[in-house]
Parts: C-alpha cells; sequence; structure tokens
C-alpha cells in the first residue's frame, strides 16, 4: 500500500489536511479548527482519514505543518507572562519602539502595548560600547537580584537584551549562568542569541516576541507530538518557517519567530514550486480568501524576502510607507502585501457618491446577504452571485446552501438604487473595484519596485482568488494565469512541497572598493559552516546541502539596501567588482536610474542560505499528484454578466478535468474549494500537471 | 455625485497609487537621514491646469507646499514644453525653507499638457553657514543657503548644465543631493508613464474629467464633514518661548478659526511680527499647519488634494512670523509649525470638546553636537526627538509616538554610538512628568549624551519651557521641557536654546516636556493611578496629589476608603465652579514639588 505525506495548515476557521500519497494520490479534508486546542483538531482530522482509508499510523511518513497558533498568541495577546532584562537606563526601549505611527490625522491611534509591562522590565548595572568594551562590568549579584524580581512576579519567560551584546555577549552570559543558578529550566531567550545585530529596539523587539511564544508553542508542539504519537503516528512532524523553509519542532520550539508567518508563506512556497515545474522563472502568487488578499513575487524562481516585518498590527490598507503598527520582528520572511480584501467585504457608498469596496468584512460570521445567516450588508459575495459567477443554490459541494434573491436585492437596494444603476451594473462596478483594491497588492510587490508584471504569470489560490484573477491581471495587461490543483487548500499543498531551510546573516559594512576579499570570504565560510552544522544536525549528508550567497548592498550614504546574488566560487576583488555592477544594474531595474561608476557602494549585510534537499525532492513528488475529483455539475449553462459593453452571456459550468479540451471564455469553472472565471476573450485550457491555464489577449488592460 | 462611480473610484485607485510609487522610489533610494527618519518629502499629481489632484501619503508639513509651488512655476513660465523639468527651492517664490528642493515635470500626451507630477524632498545640504543648512540661528535667509527661484533643470529635455554647476559648487555633499534630485526625477519618470498610459487609455478629454471631478469630489466630501461641525469663532493664543536670539521676548502665536456653513477661515492675524531667529514661516507652511489640524477632525478617507484646500481658507498678514517676507530666515521654521498645531488644536478642542487632545510635548527638539577629531576629519550629530501626546477626551494620550504633525522615527542608540563621539548614556521616560486629568498625558522620556570627543559645539533648539503644553477641561499641563549639565553631578539647568562648547565626558541631558492631561484628574478611574505607580510612572506622592488616590502595599493597591476621603478634601480645598477650559500652569502645591 502507498505511503503518505500530509499537509495540514491551521486557519482561523478551518484546518486543511491533505495526504499525498507516493503514487499520486490526493486526500483534502477540511476540519473546524478548534481554538482551545489546535493540536485535538489535527490528530482528530488524521485520525478520520487513517481510519477511513484503512491506514495505519506507520504509513504516514512526515507531517508538514503550517500553523497560526505563534500569530494568535500575539494577536490575542495570550503569550507567556514575561519579563525582560535590559541595561540601565535603557528599560522603555521596547515601549518608545521607532516612535512612528502608521495612521496619520488619527487622534484616535491606539499604540500596541508592549508585550512586557513596565514593571516587568528590570535594569542591571552594567554597559558595553559600541566597539564591544565593558564600560561597567554586571556584577553576579545583580544579575541574580534581576533574575529574583522577575521570578518574584511569577514570570514564565524571560527575554534579556543588553546594549551591544551583538559586539559582546559577556554580560548576557552572565545573567544566563545566573538563571542557570537561580532558577533552572527558566525560559530564557538572550538577544545575542536570538538576534545578534545592532539595533536595539528591533532586537529586543524580537528577543521579547521570542520568550513570548516559546511556553506557548513548546506546549502546543508537545500535545501535537504526544498526540500523534497516542494515535499511532510517529512521523516526524516539521514545521513551515515564514521564511519558505522548513524546521524541525525542536527548532522551532526554541525559536517560535521563525513559524509566526507560518500560513502564509506555505501557499507561496506551493507557488514557488509550481513555477519550477512548469518552468516558469517570473511569477506573482495570490491568495485571496474571505477577509484578506496576500500577494508575493517569485522571481527567477525564488521568492522575494524581507528581514524584518511587523507582525499584529493587522491588515494595513492603502500605504507601505507608513510603518509604526504591530510589533518589529527581525527575522527572515517572504514577503508579503496584504490588503483588508475578501470575499466579505462590505459594498457601500461614501458621503462623496463613490462606491467603496471594504474595509469593513462581514467576515464568516454574520456572513454575506446570500448565506442567510442574519447578514443584512451586500458584500463581494453577494456580488459575485448576481453576476452568476458564484452557484446560485450552493458552495463547498453543497454544504453551503446560498439565497441569490437576497444577494440580489441587497446589491439592488443598497447598491444599485442611490447610484442609479441596474443590480448587475452596480454588481459588476463592485467586482472591478474590489479587484482594483487588490491590484495595490499585486503593484506593490511589483511595479512599485521596478518590476513589470506584464514579465509575470499570476497564480491565483484561496476560496476567492480564481473568481478575481483575470480581472486583475486584465487591469496590469498581464496574460497568462494560472490556478493549480485544489486552489482552496493550495497553502496546505505548498507544505508538501517545501524544503528544510535555515537564514544566516552577518552585518559588515565596508566599501567594496576598499573591502579586503578575505574579510567576505571568511565571513561567508563561518555563515556556510554555520549552515552545514545546523543542516547536519537535522540528518543532511553534505551532497543534499544546497548553499546560497547573496549581498545587501547600497550606494555609500543610502539608508536602504538591494539585494546581489554573490558570484560563484571564491571571492577575490573579481567578484566584488561584479558585485559593484551587479547592484548599479539592480538599481537602474528597481528604481529607475543609478549613479555613475565613481560612486562607491557599501556592503552592508552578508547573507547565506542553507538548504537539505529531502531524499527525493518532495518537490518531484508532489509533481505526480493525481487530479482531484471534480463535483456534480448541476446546470451546465449559466447567465453571466460582463460589464455595460459586454452584457450578460450564456456562460458554460464546466468542471476542471473538462478543461482538457481548450474552452473559450465565457466559462465558469466549479470546484469543490473554489470557482473560477474565464471572461469572454480569454482561453482556458488544463495543462499536464492539473493547472487551469488562462490566456488573455494581450493589451486588455482597464486601468 | 461623479458622472460614473464605479470608473471614477477606479481611477481614483490608480492616480493615487501612481502617488505611493513615486514616493516609494524616493524613500528607497534616499541619501537624507532627515528624509528617511522625518519622512520629509511628498509627491503629488496635478491636472494641466495646475491643480492639485493626488498628494500622497507623507508628510503633514507638506500639505500647503504643492499648490504654492506650482503656483510660483506657472507664473514664472507661462510656456512648458515636453521634456522640461522645473526646480526651486526659494521660500520667498514657492519653496518653504531652503533644504526643501522641489521638482515638478510636466507631462505631455500627444502634444497636450495633460498633468504635471510634482515631488519635494528634505536634502543633506543647501549650504550656508553650517553643515545641514538648518541652524536655527540664522537671522537672514542669505546666512542660511543656496536660493534656487523657480528654474528648467532640463530645457526640452537637455540638462540644464548651468544649474547643476552651481548647485554642485555650492553644496557640501553634492553626491548626495544629486543621488537624491535623481530619485525626484526618477519619480516624476515613472508618474509620466503612469499617466500617458492613463491618457491613452481614456482619452485626454476623459483624463482631465476625471481629474476635475477627484478634486469636486474631495471638496464635496471636505465641505459636507464641515457642514456638521458647529457654526462659531473660535480663538487661541499660545507661545513660543522666545527665538534664541532675543531670549526674553515670547512670541505669540493667535489664530481665529471661523467656521460658517461648509467653509473654514483660519486667521493668524495677532501673531508676532516675523523674527530675527530662523524659525519664521512661510504662508505655505502655515497653511500645512492650518491643515493638518483640520485634517485630524474630519474623515481619514478624504483624498488629499485642492478640493480640501478650497473649503479651508488660510490667511496671516504679510512680515508676520506667519508669512514671512525677506530677509527673514526660516530653516528651523518647524518650532513655529508645531506651535500652530497646538494652538489649532486649542481652539479646535473648543469646537469639539470630545474630540480633540490636549496640548501634546511641543513638537521635536533639534539638538546637534558637530566638531573636529584631532586628524581634522569633521563629525556631525543631529537628533530630533519628541514622543508624548496630549490626553484625548475619552483615552490617555501616548507614551513615546512622534507628534502629529512630524511622524518621525528615532536613530537607533546602538547606530549613534558605533557612528558618532557620543554616548546615549540614558533614554527613558520620566516619571511625574505628564500632565494629569481623567485622561492623562503621555509621558515624556529624557536623553543622556555624554560627549567622547575631545571638544565640540553644542546647540539645541527646544522649548515649552516658559509656556508648558497646556491641559483641557480640568486636566493638568504637562511639566516643562529642560536641559541640564552634568546631570549626575552639578545638574546644571541650561536654557532652552543654547550654542556652547561641550567637552570631553561631559553630559548633556534633555528632558522632552511632558503633555497636557484632560477631564478632571479627581475622576479618573483610581485602579489606572495605581497601575502607572505599579509601572513607576507616578510616584506615590503624586498619586495622592494630582489624583487623590491613596495606594499603599506590595504590590500596590488603592486604599479606596482613604482615597475617598482624600479627593473628598481636594475637591473642597480647590472650590471649582467648574473644571478650567485649558490650564497653563499646575495647582501652587504642585509646582511647588517640582
Amino acid at each position: 500500500m502507498a505511503r503518505f505525506r500530509v499537509g495540514v495548515d491551521i486557519g482561523g476557521t478551518f484546518t486543511d489536511i491533505v495526504f499525498l500519497g507516493e503514487d499520486g494520490e490526493r486526500i483534502t479534508r477540511k476540519v473546524s479548527s478548534s481554538v482551545e486546542d489546535y493540536a485535538a483538531a489535527i490528530v482528530e482530522g488524521l485520525a478520520e482519514i487513517i481510519a477511513e482509508r484503512r491506514l495505519g499510523g506507520a504509513d504516514i511518513i512526515e507531517i508538514l505543518h503550517g500553523t497560526t497558533v505563534a500569530s494568535n498568541a500575539i494577536l490575542e495577546r495570550k503569550g507567556a507572562r514575561t519579563g525582560l532584562i535590559t541595561t540601565k537606563g535603557f528599560r522603555d526601549i521596547l515601549e518608545i519602539r521607532t516612535l512612528r505611527f502608521p495612521r496619520l490625522y488619527d487622534l484616535a491611534w491606539t499604540k500596541p502595548p508592549p508585550l512586557v509591562p513596565r514593571y516587568l522590565r528590570v535594569e542591571v548595572e552594567e554597559r558595553v560600547n559600541a566597539r564591544g568594551e565593558i564600560l561597567r562590568a554586571l556584577t553576579e549579584a545583580d544579575a541574580e537580584r534581576a533574575l529574583r524580581r522577575l521570578l518574584d512576579e511569577g514570570v514564565e519567560a524571560v527575554a534579556v537584551c543588553l546594549l551591544h551584546s551583538y559586539a559582546n555577549p559577556a554580560h548576557e552570559r552572565l545573567i544566563k549562568k545566573a538563571a542557570a543558578r537561580v532558577a533552572p529550566g527558566l525560559n530564557l531567550s538572550l538577544s545575542f542569541e536570538v538576534l545578534p545585530e545592532i539595533k536595539e529596539y528591533e532586537r529586543t523587539s524580537t528577543t521579547v516576541i521570542n520568550a513570548y511564544l516559546r511556553p506557548i508553542v513548546e506546549t502546543y508542539l508537545a500535545r501535537l507530538e504526544a498526540g500523534l504519537r497516542d494515535s499511532g503516528i510517529r512521523a516526524p512532524v516539521l514545521l513551515m518557517q515564514s521564511n519558505g523553509g522548513l524546521t524541525t519542532a525542536q527548532a522551532a520550539a526554541e525559536r517560535p519567530i521563525h513559524i509566526v508567518e507560518s500560513g502564509p508563506a506555505a501557499g507561496v512556497v506551493g507557488v514557488e514550486a509550481l513555477a519550477r515545474q512548469l518552468g516558469v522563472k517570473n511569477a506573482i502568487s495570490f491568495d485571496m480568501g474571505g477577509t484578506t488578499a496576500k500577494a508575493a513575487i517569485i522571481e527567477n524562481g525564488e521568492p522575494s524576502r524581507a528581514l524584518e516585518y511587523s507582525v499584529g498590527g493587522g491588515v494595513m490598507t492603502g500605504s507601505r510607507l507608513l510603518s509604526g503598527s504591530g510589533y518589529a520582528l527581525k527575522v527572515p520572511a517572504i514577503d508579503l502585501a496584504e490588503v483588508g480584501a475578501g470575499g466579505g467585504s462590505i459594498l457601500a457608498i461614501d458621503a462623496g457618491g463613490a462606491l467603496k469596496v471594504g474595509p469593513q468584512s462581514a467576515g464568516a460570521s454574520p456572513g454575506p446577504v446570500c448565506y442567510d445567516r442574519g447578514g443584512t450588508l451586500a458584500t463581494v459575495t453577494d456580488a459575485n452571485v448576481v453576476l452568476g459567477y458564484l452557484n446560485p443554490r450552493q458552495l463547498v459541494g453543497g454544504a453551503l446552501r446560498l439565497d441569490a434573491e437576497k444577494a440580489r436585492a441587497a446589491v439592488a437596494e443598497q447598491i444599485a438604487r442611490p447610484l442609479g444603476l441596474g443590480a448587475e451594473d452596480a454588481a459588476y462596478g463592485a467586482f472591478l473595484i474590489a479587484a482594483s483594491n487588490m491590484v495595490r497588492a499585486l503593484k506593490a510587490v511589483s511595479s512599485e519596485r521596478g518590476r513589470d508584471p506584464r514579465q509575470y504569470a499570476l497564480v491565483a489560490f484561496g476560496g476567492n482568488g480564481p473568481l478575481f484573477a483575470a480581472a486583475m491581471a486584465e487591469a496590469l495587461s498581464m496574460t497568462r494565469i494560472l490556478i493549480p490543483p485544489s486552489a482552496g487548500v493550495f497553502s496546505s499543498f505548498g507544505l508538501l512541497y517545501s524544503e528544510v531551510e535555515y537564514h544566516f546573516s552577518r552585518t559588515r559594512k565596508a566599501l567594496l572598493s576598499e573591502l579586503d576579499p578575505r574579510i567576505l570570504s571568511d565571513i561567508l565560510g563561518e555563515l556556510e559552516q554555520a549552515a552545514r552544522e545546523r543542516l547536519d544536525a537535522d540528518g543532511f549528508p553534505p551532497e543534499r546541502i544546497e548553499i546560497r550567497r547573496s549581498a545587501a548592498l547600497h550606494y555609500q550614504g543610502q539608508s536602504f539596501e538591494l539585494d546581489v546574488p554573490m558570484p560563484e566560487g571564491g571571492i577575490d576583488r573579481r567578484a566584488l567588482a561584479a558585485l559593484e555592477e551587479g547592484y548599479g544594474v539592480e538599481h537602474e531595474r528597481t528604481y529607475g536610474h543609478r549613479a555613475g561608476a565613481d560612486e562607491p557602494v557599501e556592503l552592508v549585510i552578508v547573507k547565506l542560505i542553507g538548504r537539505g534537499i529531502s531524499e527525493p525532492p518532495r518537490a518531484a513528488l508532489a509533481a505526480h499528484a493525481a487530479l482531484p475529483p471534480g463535483i456534480v455539475i448541476a446546470e451546465p449553462v449559466r447567465r453571466a454578466y460582463f460589464g455595460p459593453g459586454k452584457g450578460w452571456h450564456e456562460a458554460r459550468v464546466v468542471g476542471r478535468a473538462d478543461l482538457r479540451t481548450p474552452l473559450s471564455g465565457p466559462c465558469i469553472v466549479e470546484e469543490y474549494d473554489t470557482t473560477i472565471v474565464v471572461p469572454l476573450g480569454a482561453e482556458a485550457r488544463l495543462d499536464a500537471f492539473g493547472n487551469v491555464e488562462i490566456a488573455l489577449p494581450p493589451g486588455a488592460g482597464r486601468g | 455625485m461623479p458622472t460614473d462611480p464605479i470608473e471614477f473610484e477606479l481611477f481614483k485607485n490608480a492616480l493615487f497609487s501612481v502617488a505611493d510609487e513615486m514616493a516609494l522610489t524616493i524613500f528607497r533610494t534616499t541619501y537624507s537621514g532627515v528624509l528617511r527618519d522625518n519622512m520629509d518629502y511628498s509627491t503629488a499629481m496635478f491636472d494641466g491646469a495646475g491643480t492639485l489632484a493626488a498628494q500622497g501619503l507623507t508628510l503633514p508639513g507638506h500639505l500647503g507646499s504643492m499648490p504654492t509651488a506650482m503656483a510660483a512655476i506657472k507664473s514664472a513660465f507661462g510656456q512648458v514644453s515636453p521634456g522640461d523639468v522645473f526646480v526651486l527651492n526659494d521660500p520667498f517664490d514657492g519653496g518653504m525653507h531652503l533644504p526643501d528642493i522641489f521638482v515638478f515635470k510636466p507631462i505631455h500626451f500627444a502634444g497636450e499638457l495633460v498633468a504635471y507630477a510634482g515631488t519635494v524632498s528634505h536634502h543633506t545640504d543647501v549650504g550656508g553657514r553650517v553643515p545641514g543648512s538648518n541652524a536655527s540661528d540664522s537671522t537672514e535667509i542669505y546666512q542660511e543657503g543656496l536660493r534656487i527661484p523657480p528654474l528648467k533643470l532640463y530645457d526640452r529635455g537637455a540638462r540644464n548644465d548651468t544649474l547643476w554647476s552651481l548647485i554642485e559648487r555650492n553644496v557640501r555633499v553634492p553626491v548626495k543631493v544629486f543621488g537624491d534630485l535623481r530619485a525626484q526625477l526618477a519619480a516624476c519618470h515613472i508618474a509620466e508613464a503612469a499617466l500617458v498610459d492613463l491618457a491613452r487609455r481614456l482619452g485626454p478629454a476623459k483624463l482631465k474629467g476625471r481629474m476635475r471631478e477627484l478634486v469636486d469630489y474631495s471638496e464635496r466630501l471636505t465641505r459636507a464633514a464641515i457642514r456638521e461641525l458647529p457654526d462659531g469663532v473660535y480663538r487661541f493664543l499660545d507661545h513660543i518661548d522666545d527665538d534664541g536670539i532675543d531670549p526674553d521676548r515670547p512670541i505669540p502665536l493667535a489664530v481665529a478659526i471661523t467656521k460658517a456653513g461648509d467653509a473654514m477661515r483660519v486667521d493668524w492675524t495677532g501673531s508676532s511680527p516675523q523674527v530675527k531667529g530662523a524659525i519664521n514661516n512661510t504662508l505655505s507652511f502655515t497653511k500645512s499647519a492650518s491643515y493638518c489640524a483640520i485634517r485630524s477632525i474630519l474623515p481619514a478617507d478624504i483624498p488629499n488634494n485642492e478640493g480640501v484646500f478650497r473649503a479651508i481658507e488660510v490667511t496671516a498678514p504679510p512680515g508676520t512670523i506667519a508669512n514671512a517676507v525677506l530677509p527673514a530666515a526660516c530653516a528651523a521654521r518647524g518650532l513655529t509649525g508645531f506651535r500652530m498645531v497646538d494652538c489649532m488644536f486649542g481652539a479646535l478642542a473648543q469646537m469639539l470638546p470630545d474630540k480633540v487632545f490636549a496640548a501634546s510635548d511641543g513638537g521635536n527638539t533639534g539638538i546637534s553636537i558637530g566638531g573636529w577629531y584631532p586628524d581634522r576629519r569633521p563629525f556631525i550629530y543631529v537628533d530630533f526627538t519628541c514622543c508624548a501626546w496630549g490626553a484625548r477626551p475619552y483615552a490617555d494620550g501616548l507614551d513615546g509616538n512622534s507628534n502629529i504633525f512630524a511622524n518621525m522615527a528615532s536613530q537607533p542608540v546602538e547606530v549613534t554610538e558605533s557612528e558618532q563621539p557620543i554616548e546615549i548614556a540614558a533614554y527613558e521616560f520620566i516619571p511625574d512628568a505628564m500632565g494629569p486629568g481623567k485622561f492623562r498625558g503621555g509621558a515624556p522620556f529624557r536623553r543622556d549624551y555624554r560627549f567622547l570627543a575631545e571638544e565640540g559645539i553644542l546647540q539645541v533648539r527646544s522649548d515649552r519651557r516658559r509656556f508648558r503644553p497646556y491641559g483641557l477641561y480640568g486636566g493638568g499641563p504637562g511639566r516643562p521641557s529642560m536641559n541640564y549639565l552634568d546631570p549626575e553631578g552639578e545638574n546644571r539647568p541650561l536654557p532652552s536654546k543654547l550654542t556652547m562648547t561641550i567637552r570631553r565626558g561631559e553630559v548633556f541631558r534633555h528632558e522632552v516636556a511632558g503633555a497636557g492631561g484632560w477631564g478632571d484628574p479627581l475622576e479618573r478611574e483610581p485602579a489606572l493611578v495605581c497601575e502607572d505607580v505599579r509601572n513607576e510612572l507616578v510616584s506615590l506622592e503624586a498619586a495622592r496629589r494630582d489624583y487623590g488616590v491613596v495606594i499603599a502595599g506590595t504590590p500596590p493597591a488603592v486604599d479606596i476608603p482613604a482615597t475617598e476621603e482624600l479627593r473628598r478634601r481636594l475637591r473642597a480645598r480647590r472650590d471649582w465652579p467648574q473644571p478650567p477650559a485649558v490650564s497653563w500652569e499646575p495647582p501652587e502645591i504642585a509646582r511647588a514639588a517640582e
């Protein structure tokens, strides 16, 4: 009998489980997430499928897991009671943050409260300077006093962040030793271990978040592994990190900061694998659910990553220029642009007479009017019902009944009448505006960085992504769209494609023209050794380790950097010159201009990624997945509306498998977990891997 | 209502996303620390007639600047051609202060002028007597740097080499200035490509129509919101302590906001004549401060453009600090902008007592320490710092948050110490400095700077020493800002504005002013006072004295009967017929404790 690899992705309302057999068979299941005990829902879900299929625990080879446990703990402020030890005079670093706030002209702005209140922030008498010299030595007695004070307050975890500890960690080490005496087993996070980098706020915040999450994540993973063991499953659990690589459960428990954006990363990794499989170098990933839409870019086969981001601040609609929401977390993460737009986004007319979509959302409860669960405000999903895009009677293979008449009445009453339009024109307008709001997320990852979206394939997934993909592509003059199989649960598939990955970096400021190549070579050597040791500990032999190196550079005097890949092989003068030229090219590509050749380029950060490739590689296995079973198509033709210019059309309604014969739009593909709209003038077909590929005529842009 | 509400919304999204794209290009490539940390730049789109259609989300202080700069360009150049690029920085001809350089580009489609792209960036240096061109103690514009009237940076695509080389010779760091100018140009090119694309899709006539509708739409939203506000004339008087040149002469700022129907008028008549120190405003900057405060009481989602400004008239007599004329110095006019914002909110609080906050910390303090290393290399360290918001009628003021008029970022201590001969010896909240109230003002912080080089010049521009951040409706004022030398030793108080020599090992301490409180402190929830006591932001004595709350024990807890008794006594003693609308000074007993 075939054995299975399992992807498990916890979402806000549902936990998606995917079994992928060695023979390509796939079983997908959505179970309700239980907020009290996420682990129990997973164990039950797995046990259910195992029982149905009469499998044994040993038939599960590995479990690949994306989880929101960490991000929820921050959002809901349900982390551990945490204490912080700082240098005397600096206990407010955590609370003062960077001073900046994300909402201009908002008198009601509320800062996120610090994860450690002031009375749990304890100072010690010590000081180290920027060169790592000790100006004032910390005594053991003072370290113990600080620890005792926090223990007396009943803290469950302690973070330590002293000034310049990245340059000399002696005092943080001393506190570590003191803790071993005073409180053996104390959950301790030290900044020189968590993030040995300059900038005290970012380092303090990251260390505090680590401490705050550790007890929660440890407990969760222990419970999950115990539950699995009890069900006879002994397969290893690997977790998705925010950077798109997997890590072991043990490493995740020690450094939970790396799994905060676990869920959203999985979908992007899925797109990365899909793109590699198809030989597509450049793609934009677009994931749209009920409340938010997320975009990311994949370039030369690699997702773009950010070195730091902010967590727990909610979705910022609009501009990426405004920072200061949430909590700073300086760990590499797949760079996602998010907008508060989803199926539940509410339609409204503002005081100036313009039609607005969101950011208010009806969420899952009461939900859109057509769900008939008490929702009274027209939503994006209601507009899609009016337009004939969504099945007027049911979704999720019949699990969700719809009332199309109610949707139509709400749109007519709330939107169409005040605007003096027909219901279908109002709904179509709402559809386009929703698409244009989400286009801003696509632009944020492409044109705002000098990338021309027309050169990219759009890969859309999530419950609502495939409905809007064509409209968004059209607005940006993109011509190629891919909708992967099981698009509605695609994030859990992404898990199955991932590999173990660790990121390392070292700050080293130096002009390339003045840098001794041996210094760079030594840094790279040390980072590579660290990566190999880490992967060796996870059981990867040298031949299955991949190393990627890059440098973050800028013109001397600039404040922001761009990444340039490090030339292969040894580092000599010529390699440095290649880096210098590479930066000029990248600057021109991104910002449309570059400085003259005489302007010095400065090295800022040396980066290295170590990857452990599974045997055989997971992506190769996933490539052979079979098509998911289709659902019953009740009516083969449905009237759908494509705007005042094009009007109503009889659209064919088909299942994914029917696209083995290419079809011209308008047509609608109905599936268990999503619906795909193929507009007029577009052509849809199934590729060899089960993706629906939609080709749009070039130059169809709308603006 | 727009002719086509749906196409209109799509157009609006497209245009503002262009403004954002422009802004990101400038922000991510900048060489200017001021631009990066203070978000000190803005981008905008105008229609072909020069009407501001979209200003990106950047610096509140630039709200009034774009139309003024545009008008100067239009009056200087009757005819514009494809390939032209305009530049200016002269405060007396379209600019604000010299470091802010404006770059504008007309955009043509099929031979027709359809739009302008505009950018303004705060540059690292524009020459003059001090590095950074930002001194507060200049007394005339001629000391402040290179004045650029409206000129062509490019003429029909040809670079104006005369102007570029003139700039190159007159600024200290031409590489950085040119780098930032290149970024401004690149932003204009991005706008041009996007607008040409829009013109092609919509047709130039429709593009014009949509831009006009966007301005009308903002005007409609603004007027609708203003209409809901109570009519009346609301006046307020606040002061800058002094201009640093005449240390004993307070500088009055007086505003009268007239709200009638769907329009507002903001009149600064009665404010000080222009002063010697470099804190004089252009009218455009006075407009920026006025708009910033009014925007804060209007709905957040009104697009920023000319339509908003049509409903708000701002006037100030020429020759005053609010509308200076030649040869006024204006590099450090930021201070005046901050105080005007305080003044505006003081007036608006009378109009909307349940919405507007008490005075914040007064805006940022500028601290610079410069000098030479033994090997004659120069160093210059510039720090702007502010942090405390006034209490709101429904919530405490924010602790450690930038001023609403600035939204600047702090510089990391570790970065400062690795790049400058300075040790930051402390950076922490100051207890008992926030104005008490039912909702208390935000907590200010102190920063201690230990000087590590042999000798340097310390320049400080602070304020809110003599005139404290006011409290509202019974709330007390915040504690004044303070400067000290050698706080752990002699602790000598220093004036609020100063230029002095500083030597190795000396420590300069700056304390930001505390923000004002809102509402009667005796009505503050005792549990909140207790929390502040536990967090060591309020002392046990201040809890009793300012709030009438008796706290004892470990962990600290409220003694409820004692608190009720104390509050009864305090109420009887102060004998308020009603809470004072504005408080500039704390009660005697609290003053004595300071």
